[in-house]
This record gives structure tokens, C-alpha cells and sequence, in this order.
């Protein structure tokens, strides 16, 4: 079968997730990346040692994951010479693409008129922190954007901190959208023959990723929609989260009559059933926390797999709330490729790894690789690409210019 | 200037808000959107309709905008014929209804692609189409329940958070689905099945967390972590200040930062105790967190961004949505418009999340009444005249 994106070719010059992401999604369909990294430790996403006080592994999961079926092209680009490496792959490449600070860009040669005078062609893709019409240029990572878009102070119990939705939640994103852009932009130079600037910010990104509330919060101002509320208050107490015998799970009962009939059977006609309180759906609403308070009583008495088979069984929607160790364990996520396992050079074993979010039929994504050694592609990319003499080669390694 | 996505045809058989919002980035960047609902069900109000008021339902203007809207009912064999005439000018067929309901209608791809053979076929789902949970319906609490970040959102000992976003990413993933088929069918003349879920999107939404796990297991990544127990105080941190607004820090590579970082929260960059890395992140990494608890304690949130930004440090103030709201640059850059809506006056909704200097995303119109250009696009498309399609209205072919 062959690759979505075969014959598609990525300049990688980017560090950290936000934009090695975007393009592990090109390469993922099949497009030739090359991650493109500075001579001496190359991408800082190779220097992660630790999460979370963990030390990261035997592997280095963060990098060779992020950057799977990629290569690796190391080259100084203080120096000119490095420079006119990088010329001569903007010259046969589709697609540059970077997240380092727009200053560095300017100060190497590489702004998007630079690079298009070489090729006109190339999509000149930009991962930013704020966007281009920002007036802020202070450095950005994933969790000082995400804390200005809102998204944090309305998660929580009342008077929690703030949370975080998770690591490089909103990079994820980010990366996402700049492939989509990327694309979007091919797509276009299919019909104008000419490249262009594709510019996804993290707070671009992370605005759309607040949609469903944001939008909410934009349309009426209501603070329901901004701020924390407690799992005591929802609006409809039949969906929620409670705590059965040995852990959460989250139930989706709409409320009104008929869900509610079966939710009773379910739960074995409880005496809240015959409670006034909860008898229409609008009390329900009114009484919201003491239904809340009824329905954790009960649901404490069995196991959260025993509710989910109850109300499975009444045609209702439940879930256990499981942790990452359940996940790494479900059929269902193996079943669509959205865990795989693969060949770790490093360590010399099969290893899991995160897998392929969007399915192709005919030309499915794959990992035919995980992350490239520093560098390990410069020599013949540079040989068989860029027509580099031998003789060249070694002078520009004499002067350091690649390793 | 041509549009981005110009001339790409898209079929839009979505109901659910993530669904219809990844169609929706198509169209925002000039392909041609047409919503295809049930014209037996006009009317009913949606199935999941908590959103929206009487006077605007926010998530269909943001969903559905720059679509137009067909209503035909296609169990009758006359709205049946419509619908495969519409197929057949489509490039993209987009769809999130359970798989069962699919096949029943004679949705599926195999069928529809019998009718235009190099078919994109965008299929949302709950969990995947195949595996046991296959037909498990698309509620996003189900999928993110699943995605083992629930319970580790919070503080230790609090109940787990739904975090509300996880469809978002399957939006986006949908239409990157899409694309990459298009580029494929434009080299290859050959259409496929683009799949994409809410686990999928909820998973990959987690991807560090979860990798971490894959690699490293153990019992650390399953419950909730203290925010004064992160294993690196000067990263993915957060601390109160004296105003009851919380700070957060982003700053891994400390050895970068700490010269610049240590004097604005009263510390000699010289400090005995943290003046190395590992200093900071290993040896005496709770000491700094509670040297750090303290020291932005003293002043209030304002204070420590006017130092953030005088330092162009990687840290901010935790907003609440009435900061982008009023964030002039986010207007600037199109993320949010501020529009003045026909019958609304001004509103505020979201705009563009990505920037093409060429390919600029507009907003054309509005998102449509159920059927509005139903006249339209029978006689624009298909070609029916004026009288077959007063016809087919009666007959409650079409609506």
C-alpha cells in the first residue's frame, strides 16, 4: 500500500513537541521529514531525562516517539555554510516548517521572503506562541498559553487550584492544526503553483480546544461557563461522575422521564426513586446536589465494571473512569491502532508507543521507525540529495559545520 | 483571490458539535458545504440541544457556519434519489452517526462509493469502528473516561475532572484525515475511509502522559500528583498569589532561566541550594517549591506579570475566558471575531485558529436554518425545475 503523502518533503527545523508533533503527523502518512537540529545535543526534546520526578526510562520515549519516521540532518546554521545547506534542501523540499524564535530565523537567513526566493514552492510554516499580529513576544510554552486562555480556572472543585489539562495538551493541538494548515496550503499551491505563510499559534490553538465552553462564555458572559463547579452542582445530576466501590465512573443519563425510568431499574428501584424531590426533571434540576447526594450513596454499594454492565443493560451510557494503565491495556485502543508496538533501536525490544489517531483504509498511517540517532542522515542527505561532493563533505566537517 | 480549498465539495452528514466544527474548518477555507438533514426531523429539537438559547444557538453559528442546508427525507425512494445525485458531485461525504444507524440507511461508504467511486469517506465515531466497543455511542465523558487522565487531573484525594475538550482534537483530526486523503486521491485518482473517534482524539490529546506511562509504568502516572510535588518546581508549576489569582512557570532547562528567574522571587542566584539543575530539580526540588510558595504569596498576580514580561520569562498569570475575551490580539489575529450579526447586533464568537497568508479563512455566511438552500441546491445541482421540487415539498420528500 502506499503513503498518503508520498513524495511530499518536510524541512523539520523545530524542538520540544508543538512542532515536532506537526510534522511526526506528516510522516506518519508517509512524507519525507527531516528534522533538522543543531550539531551539539541537537533538539532539546532529546535532553529530557525526567518526568514528573520519573526518570524518563531506559528509552528516551519523549523524543523517539515525537520525532518517529524521521531523519536527522545536523547542521550549524551560525555558520554560512550551514546556511547554504539549508538553501539547497528549501530549493527540493515542499514544506519548511519551525517553532524556534522568529530572531533566530531572521539572524540564520531563514525568514519566509529569504527562503522563498530560493523556492517559491515551499510552504513556509510558522508554530508561534501568540500569532503573528501579537504584540507580546516573551517565550511560550504549552501551560503559560493554556493559563491566559481561560481553559484552566474552570476545571475543579470551587477553590482548587487551577488545571492543567495534561502534558503538552495544548502543543498536541498546536501541532495538529499547523499540519492542517500545512496541508490546507499544498492543496492551494496544487491550484496557484505557489507556496505560502502558515502560522498555527499555541493560543490560536488552545482557543479552539476551549470551543464547547469558550463559545458558550462568548455568547452569554455567564460565569457557569468560566468558572469552577463543583460535581455537586451540575446541571443535570444524572450526568456525572460518582464514586462506586473501588473507583469512579461517569454516567450519561439524559434527564428526563423515560432515562430515568431505566436508571431506577438499573440501580434496583433505590428509595430516591420515590423521593418527591426527583419525581420530574425540572425538580431534578432544583434539587440537583441532593440527587447528587442520593445517587452517591447508592452507586457506593457495587462495583463501578458491575454499574456500567447494569446500566449498559437499560440502554444507558457508563463508563468506568480508568488510568492510564487501563488504557495501555484496552482491546478497544489496540483494535484501532491508537496503541502500537514497535522495534526500539535503543534498547534492542519491541516497545509501546502512542499509535496512529486517524485512520486511512487504503493508505494507513505507520511507524516504520522510531526518532533518528543526531545527525544520522546528514552525510547522505547531503551526498545523494543535496550533490555534495565527498570532498565537500569533509570540509565542512573540518569546519564543524556538520558533525 | 481563490480560496484555499476551492472547488472541494464536502457532504455533510454530521450531527454532533465536534463533527460538524471539523467540517466547518473546511469551509472556512473555501470548500463547498452542504448540510444534508432530515427532513422528516425538522423541527425536533437535537437530541443533545443543552446549548444555545432562543435567541442564539451559539454551537450551530459556530459549527455550522459557512455551510449552506438541504433538508430531504431519504427513506423515500424520491429523497433517496437526491441524495445519491448529491453524492455523486461530492468529493467528501462526512458523517458521525453510530455504525448500526449507517448501515441501516445505506450511509455506509461501500454503498456511497458506488456512486463516485474516488469518494472520501470522513467517519466520526465513539471509540473507533472496529474492536469490541465499536458501537458504544459517541459521548465524549464516555471517551475521556477511558483516556486515564481523569483521575490524575486534580489535587490528591479530589474527584475526578472531565476536562471538556478531548472532541476538540477529533475535530481538528478529522479534517487532517480529510486532507491527507485529498492529497492522496489528487496523486492517485483513489477516494478511502478516513476514520477518526473521540478516544482517538481524547488519546492523543494525552500523548505525553500516556507515553510516559507506556515506557515507565509504574504507579507514579495513575494517581494524582501534589502541585508542590512536580518534579521540576520551575516547570509545569503553578503557585497562589497574594490575590488569590494563581502564577505558572514553564521553564525546564533551569540552568537557562535561574539567573533571571532567582532575584525576582527574592533568592541569590548563587544560592547554595538550588545553584545547579540538579540542585533545583533532584536534591532540594520540594525545599524550592515551598521557598517558591511563599515568595509569590507576597504580591499580587499583576505584579508578577509586569516581572514576567520586563524578564521575558516563560510564565504567566492563569486567566478566566474574560481575558481572551477582551485580548485585543486575539481580535488582531482573527482567533475570536467581533461581529455585528443580522438580527443579533454584536457578538463575539470564535474565529480562525490558523493563519494562511494566501489561503486566508473568512466567515461567508452564517450558519443556515435547517433547509434553507434546499430550493437552491436541488435546482442548482441536480437540476430539478421549480414545479417537480414545489412537488417534492408536499410530498415531504424535501423540506
Amino acid at each position: 500500500m502506499g503513503a498518503a503523502l508520498e513524495g511530499i518533503r518536510v524541512i523539520d527545523l523545530t524542538v520540544w513537541f508543538q512542532g515536532p508533533v506537526a510534522a511526526q503527523h506528516l510522516a506518519d502518512f508517509g512524507a519525507e521529514v527531516i528534522h533538522v537540529e543543531r550539531p551539539k545535543g541537537g533538539d532539546q526534546g532529546r535532553g529530557v531525562r525526567s518526568i514528573k520526578a520519573l526518570p524518563v526510562g531506559d528509552w528516551n520515549q519523549y523524543f523517539l516517539v515525537i520525532n518517529r519516521n524521521k531523519k536527522s540532518l545536523a547542521v550549524d546554521l551560525k555558520q554560512s555554510k550551514g546556511r547554504e545547506i539549508l538553501y539547497r534542501l528549501a530549493a527540493q523540499s515542499d514544506v519548511f516548517l519551525s517553532n524556534l524564535a522568529a530572531e533566530n530565523l531572521a539572524a540564520w537567513g531563514l525568514t519566509y521572503d529569504e527562503l522563498r526566493a530560493v523556492n517559491p514552492r515551499l510552504i513556509y510554516a510558522i508554530t508561534s506562541g501568540y500569532g503573528r499580529r501579537a504584540t507580546t513576544t516573551k517565550p511560550a510554552f504549552d501551560m503559560t498559553v493554556q493559563a491566559l486562555t481561560g481553559l484552566m480556572s474552570r476545571l475543579g472543585e470551587p477553590g482548587e487550584p487551577p488545571i492543567y489539562l495534561g502534558m503538552g495538551s495544548g502543543d498536541a493541538y498546536g501541532g495538529l492544526l499547523a499540519a492542517l494548515g500545512i496541508l490546507i496550503a499544498l492543496q492551494q499551491r496544487r491550484s496557484t503553483g505557489k507556496g505560502q505563510i502558515v502560522d498555527a499559534s499555541l493560543y490560536g490553538a488552545q482557543l479552539l480546544l476551549a470551543a464547547p465552553t469558550l463559545q458558550a462564555y462568548l455568547a452569554t458572559g455567564d460565569e457557569r461557563y468560566s468558572r469552577q463547579r463543583s460535581r455537586r452542582k451540575p446541571d443535570n445530576p444524572l450526568w456525572n461522575a460518582y464514586a462506586a466501590q473501588d473507583r469512579w465512573l461517569f454516567v450519561c443519563v439524559p434527564n428526563e422521564e423515560r432515562s430515568f425510568a431505566r436508571l431506577r431499574r438499573a440501580l434496583g428501584d433505590p428509595p430516591l426513586a420515590r423521593d418527591a424531590r426527583f419525581e420530574s426533571a425540572q425538580k431534578r434540576r432544583e434539587h440537583a446536589s441532593a440527587l447528587v447526594d442520593a445517587l452517591d450513596a447508592v452507586f457506593r454499594a457495587r462495583t463501578a465494571d458491575d454499574w456500567t454492565t447494569r446500566l449498559r443493560a437499560e440502554g444507558l451510557a457508563a463508563s468506568p473512569i480508568g488510568t492510564l494503565r487501563d488504557l495501555a491495556e484496552d482491546p478497544q485502543a489496540w483494535a484501532n491502532e491508537y496503541l502500537l508496538e514497535t522495534y526500539c533501536e535503543e534498547v534492542k525490544r519491541q516497545v509501546n508507543i502512542r499509535g496512529l489517531p486517524i485512520g486511512l483504509s487504503k493508505t494507513p498511517g505507520r511507524v516504520e521507525s522510531l526518532g533518528p540517532e543526531l545527525g544520522q542522515d546528514t552525510e547522505l542527505l547531503l551526498a545523494d540529495l543535496l550533490g555534495y561532493s565527498w570532498d565537500e563533505i569533509d570540509e565542512l566537517k573540518t569546519g564543524k559545520v556538520i558533525p | 483571490m481563490s480560496r484555499a480549498l476551492e472547488g472541494i465539495v464536502v457532504l455533510d452528514l454530521t450531527q454532533s458539535f465536534w463533527g460538524s466544527l471539523g467540517v466547518a474548518l473546511l469551509g472556512d477555507f473555501g470548500a463547498r458545504v452542504l448540510r444534508v438533514e432530515d427532513a422528516a426531523a425538522r423541527g425536533e429539537s437535537s437530541p443533545d440541544g443543552t446549548a444555545g438559547s432562543a435567541s442564539w444557538n451559539w454551537e450551530q453559528e459556530l459549527a455550522n457556519r459557512n455551510k449552506k442546508s438541504l433538508a430531504v427525507n431519504d427513506r423515500r425512494p424520491e429523497g433517496r434519489e437526491i441524495l445519491e445525485g448529491l453524492v455523486r458531485q461530492a468529493d467528501v461525504v462526512a458523517i458521525d452517526r453510530p455504525l448500526v444507524e449507517v448501515a441501516e440507511r445505506r450511509w455506509d461508504y461501500e454503498t456511497l462509493a458506488v456512486l463516485r467511486p474516488d469518494l472520501i469517506y470522513a467517519r466520526g465515531t465513539g471509540f473507533g469502528p472496529k474492536g469490541p466497543d465499536c458501537d458504544l455511542p459517541a459521548i465524549d465523558e464516555l471517551a475521556a473516561a477511558r483516556t486515564g487522565l481523569m483521575p490524575i487531573l486534580p489535587q490528591p484525594g479530589l474527584p475526578p475532572v472531565y476536562p471538556g475538550h478531548g472532541s476538540m482534537y477529533t475535530a481538528v483530526m478529522l479534517a487532517l484525515g480529510v486532507l491527507a486523503a485529498l492529497h492522496h486521491r489528487a496523486e492517485s485518482g483513489e477516494g478511502q475511509i478516513v476514520d477518526v473517534s473521540l478516544l482517538g482524539g481524547n488519546m492523543y490529546g494525552a500523548s505525553l502522559d500516556l507515553q510516559a506511562y507506556l515506557a515507565i509504568g509504574g504507579e507514579r502516572l495513575l494517581a494524582p500528583v501534589s502541585r508542590l510535588d512536580m518534579g521540576n518546581p520551575m516547570s509545569g508549576t503553578m503557585y497562589p498569589a497574594a490575590d488569590g489569582k494563581w502564577v505558572t512557570l514553564t521553564m525546564p532547562d533551569t540552568d537557562r532561566w535561574w539567573p533571571g528567574f532567582a532575584p525576582l522571587v527574592g533568592i541569590d542566584p548563587q544560592d547554595a541550594r538550588f545553584d545547579s539543575h540538579e540542585k533545583r530539580c533532584e536534591v532540594n526540588r520540594l525545599e524550592l517549591m515551598q521557598v517558591l510558595e511563599r515568595a509569590f504569596g507576597e504580591h499580587p498576580a499583576a505584579h508578577w506579570r509586569a516581572a514576567f514580561d520586563r524578564n521575558q520569562l516563560s510564565a504567566d498569570v492563569i486567566e478566566e475566558y474574560s481575558f481572551p475575551a477582551n485580548d485585543e490580539s486575539v481580535y488582531r489575529n482573527r482567533y475570536l471575531l467581533d461581529l455585528d450579526h443580522a438580527s443579533l447586533g454584536r457578538v463575539k464568537m470564535l474565529g480562525f485558529p490558523v493563519f494562511l497568508s494566501d489561503g486566508t479563512p473568512g466567515l461567508d455566511r452564517l450558519a443556515p436554518c435547517v433547509g434553507q438552500h434546499t430550493g437552491e441546491v436541488l435546482h442548482d445541482w441536480l437540476g430539478i425545475d421549480e414545479d417537480r421540487i414545489a412537488e417534492l415539498r408536499v410530498q415531504g420528500v424535501v423540506a
